[in-house]
């Protein structure tokens, strides 16, 4: 009997721990605290980008103000830093840490990448060098991997730029052959990218050494109406933001549906319009809730 | 030996329980000999009539009027033996094939009745009118378009059947016999010096005919599309494609919004010059996701209806508006521009206001003197960030709800902010 309940007990384990690996388990999003005004008690308006440093900085694109805003994160908790207003930058919509701790911001009017420092000093713009023809590159977003390396979303080419910290042409990966439109992608730590199409409700994927993007997942239009950010946790779940639909769908590391958080609505908690996301290591999901002009942060909860 | 003899048993047996299941599937009601359509008929009167008709469906002629109606009982409408969107399969199975690229919309729905009497009809196949007649039945605004045409391609005047099939096509889309340009150039000859001279002089053989001809006619010369792009118009195809004698003819000079821009230069800069852009217009396939290059039957040379050039990509968007209780008549219209700009704008949404309460009260001018309070003194109690404004309480689009409001008016829209009123 003894031998049978011990057998019992070590086959749940390790069903569990399957489970677990897999990714499988459900999971959901606790509100955590939001972000409102800036550091002078100016109210943030229709914010469309977040970044979080890895550390306790938080930067936030105030779009409808034009500026950009810096915050530290501790115990839960927000605290405005600084807000700087660029001339260069009148709309920023997408922004990144590089790891040097640097900010890379997209400009939504100009659609050049800016590179400024933590203080909000403008280093210069990032200037894609020996891109190969079509010359002209439209970024619609932008990742910056662990390395510096910058992934620009090339919409006017078709294509996925890879350039390196200086912004040096390394490769480029060219949008599948049918898709609707590719609003944001995603890098994982593996150097993989993740494609957010944003009519079809699809995620198309290329690994690192794949030349073509191939379709990631189902079209989950069932269960978005129209995703316009994406972001990848380091178990290599997905996150999706459903700008219409006003909620997140999570996927997992297969690319399966694994839930639907948040839902549209003005409360805490509820998002309307949200933009771009961004999912630090220790699990927090950073949220530009653009219709609720305000950022909203969620635990992740297993 | 002995199980060659079951083997043979069983083969008879096997025989007779067919035989037998084939005449009582002929005769399953065990009509009289004389009796079979004579039975029906006797009470019928009226049809006695109709089978003088030229064309009689073969089952009616054979009297087999039990091959679709039950006689006693049946589970569908006019007593017929399987439901009325699958009867005519049980004989006619093969309609469509599997491979269809195209299925008329009649024929999928399984109303067949649309086109077809299923007893006896004037007109050969059963027809219920003559050729483009019946098509016109439903298609009216082509009957519209080519009684209104200066050029009607001549086909279409003698029926619909020169170019498509009535009920399936596995070549090409819209039930096309072939794809276009062979489709065409089965009649326009494409190899000849007169259609070289027309185009320019372009290898437009391959090309597709219908992006700049009106297949079924036009009062267009050339039998163009009722709205030319001006540089088609002046047969000046080399302002956005390389030289006819160029091996790359048909390649356009400059990519994406850039070839445009060199005559449009005024709307690209004004387009450039808001905060916020269509992120279409910039794309690769730029102003050519909304446009068409060269002619089109809608105004601005939008590539179909405005409500069908929007969800193309915001299907999400007029799902919504379908499936409101309240209709919001700009999107019903197809007038998707009355609240937005296509192009670019500085307010989010693409909205073509100042605010909401402005953009709203430009068609709704009652708000101006009766409503709850709105504006930009107004805070929104949800959310301190935001203001009152139209769409705080309303969802422009539409929702499950009467005045597309959020939630239910009686009982939980109000108390939204009103909370001490909630129960």
């Amino acid at each position: 009997m003894r031998n049978i309940l011990r057998l019992a007990v070590l086959l749940s384990a390790v069903l569990c721990l399957a489970h677990a690996a897999s990714g499988a388990e459900a999971v959901k999003l606790r509100p955590m605290t939001s972000a409102y005004m800036d550091n002078i008690g100016n109210p943030l308006k229709e914010p469309e980008g977040v970044a979080f440093d890895g550390k306790s900085l938080l930067a936030v694109a105030d779009t409808g103000n034009g500026k950009i805003l810096l915050y530290t994160f501790r115990d839960e908790r927000l605290a405005p830093q600084a807000s700087f207003a660029l001339p260069q930058l009148t709309y920023p919509v997408r922004m990144q840490f590089d790891p040097k701790g640097e900010i890379l911001v997209l400009d939504g009017k100009t659609r050049r990448i800016s590179r400024l420092t933590n203080s909000g000093e403008f280093r210069g713009y990032v200037e894609p060098a020996e891109v190969p023809t079509p010359g002209t590159v439209i970024p619609r977003s932008f990742k910056v991997d662990g390395k510096g390396n910058i992934y620009l979303l090339d919409i006017f080419s078709g294509r996925v730029l890879v350039l390196d910290p200086a912004g040096k042409f390394q490769r480029e990966v060219p949008f599948p052959r049918k898709y609707g439109f590719f609003s944001d992608l995603a890098v994982d730590e593996n150097e993989s990218v993740f494609l957010v199409d944003s009519v079809g409700a699809q995620v198309f994927a290329a690994r690192r050494n794949e030349k073509e993007f191939k379709p990631y997942s189902e079209s989950l239009r069932e269960d978005l109406d129209f995703p316009v950010a994406i972001a990848v946790d380091r178990r290599g779940r997905l996150y999706l933001s459903d700008q219409d639909g006003g909620g997140i769908v999570i996927l997992g590391p297969d690319g399966s549906f694994r839930g639907r958080q948040s839902a549209f609505g003005w409360k805490e908690g509820f998002l309307r319009y949200p933009s771009a996301l961004h999912v630090s290591d220790g699990g927090i999901l950073f949220i530009a809730d653009r219709g609720n002009s305000r950022v909203q942060l969620f635990a992740i909860v297993q | 030996m002995r199980s060659l003899r079951k083997i043979v048993l069983l083969l008879v047996g096997l025989a007779v329980l067919t035989g037998g299941s084939l005449a009582l599937s002929q005769d399953q009601f065990r009509l009289k000999p004389d009796a079979k359509g004579k039975a029906c008929l006797a009470c019928h009167v009226a049809f006695q009539e109709r089978m003088k008709l030229p064309f009689v469906h073969t089952p009616v002629k054979k009297g087999a009027c039990a091959d679709c109606h039950n006689p006693h009982t049946s589970s569908h409408g006019k007593l017929l033996e399987e439901e009325p969107n699958k009867i005519c399969l049980k004989c006619h199975d093969g309609i469509v094939s599997g491979k269809a690229k195209s299925i008329h919309k009649a024929v999928g729905d399984g109303n067949c009745v649309k086109c077809h009497d299923p007893h006896a009809a004037k007109y050969r196949n059963n027809l219920l009118l003559d050729g483009k007649t019946l098509c016109f039945s439903c298609h009216k605004a082509i009957e519209e378009s080519v009684k209104g045409s200066k050029f009607r391609h001549k086909p279409v005047e003698s029926g619909c059947l020169g170019c498509h099939n009535p009920h399936a096509s596995e070549g090409a889309d819209a039930l096309l016999k072939t794809g276009v340009p062979s489709l065409c150039t089965g009649c326009h000859k494409a190899d000849g010096p007169s259609f070289a001279k027309r185009h320019m002089g372009y290898p437009v053989a391959k090309a597709r005919c219908t992006s700049c001809h009106d297949p079924h006619g036009s009062s267009q010369p050339g039998m163009l599309w009722a709205n030319v792009h001006s540089p088609v118009e002046k047969k000046m195809c080399n302002q956005c494609h390389l030289e006819s004698s160029s091996p790359e003819a048909l390649k356009v000079k400059r990519p994406g919004y850039e070839l445009c821009r060199g005559c449009h230069a005024t709307m690209v800069n004004e387009t450039f010059g808001k905060k916020r852009i269509h992120w279409a217009v910039v794309d690769k396939t730029s102003c050519q996701n909304c446009h068409a290059p060269h002619a089109a039957r809608q105004a601005a040379l939008l590539r179909d209806s405005m409500k069908n050039v929007c969800n193309s990509c915001h299907q999400d968007t007029l799902r919504r508006q379908e499936a409101s209780v309240t209709k919001h008549k700009p999107i019903q219209g197809g007038e998707c521009t009355k609240c937005h700009r296509p192009h670019s704008s500085d307010l989010g949404s693409l909205l073509d206001n100042t605010s909401v309460v402005n953009l709203c009260g430009s068609c709704h001018d009652w708000l101006r003197h009766s409503t709850h309070p709105i504006g930009d003194n107004v805070v929104d109690q949800r959310n301190r960030n935001l203001s009152l404004d139209c769409l705080s309480c309303h969802r422009s689009h539409g929702t499950e709800f009467k005045g597309f409001t959020y939630f239910n008016p009686k009982m939980d829209l109000c108390v939204q902010c009103h909370v001490t009123f909630k129960r």
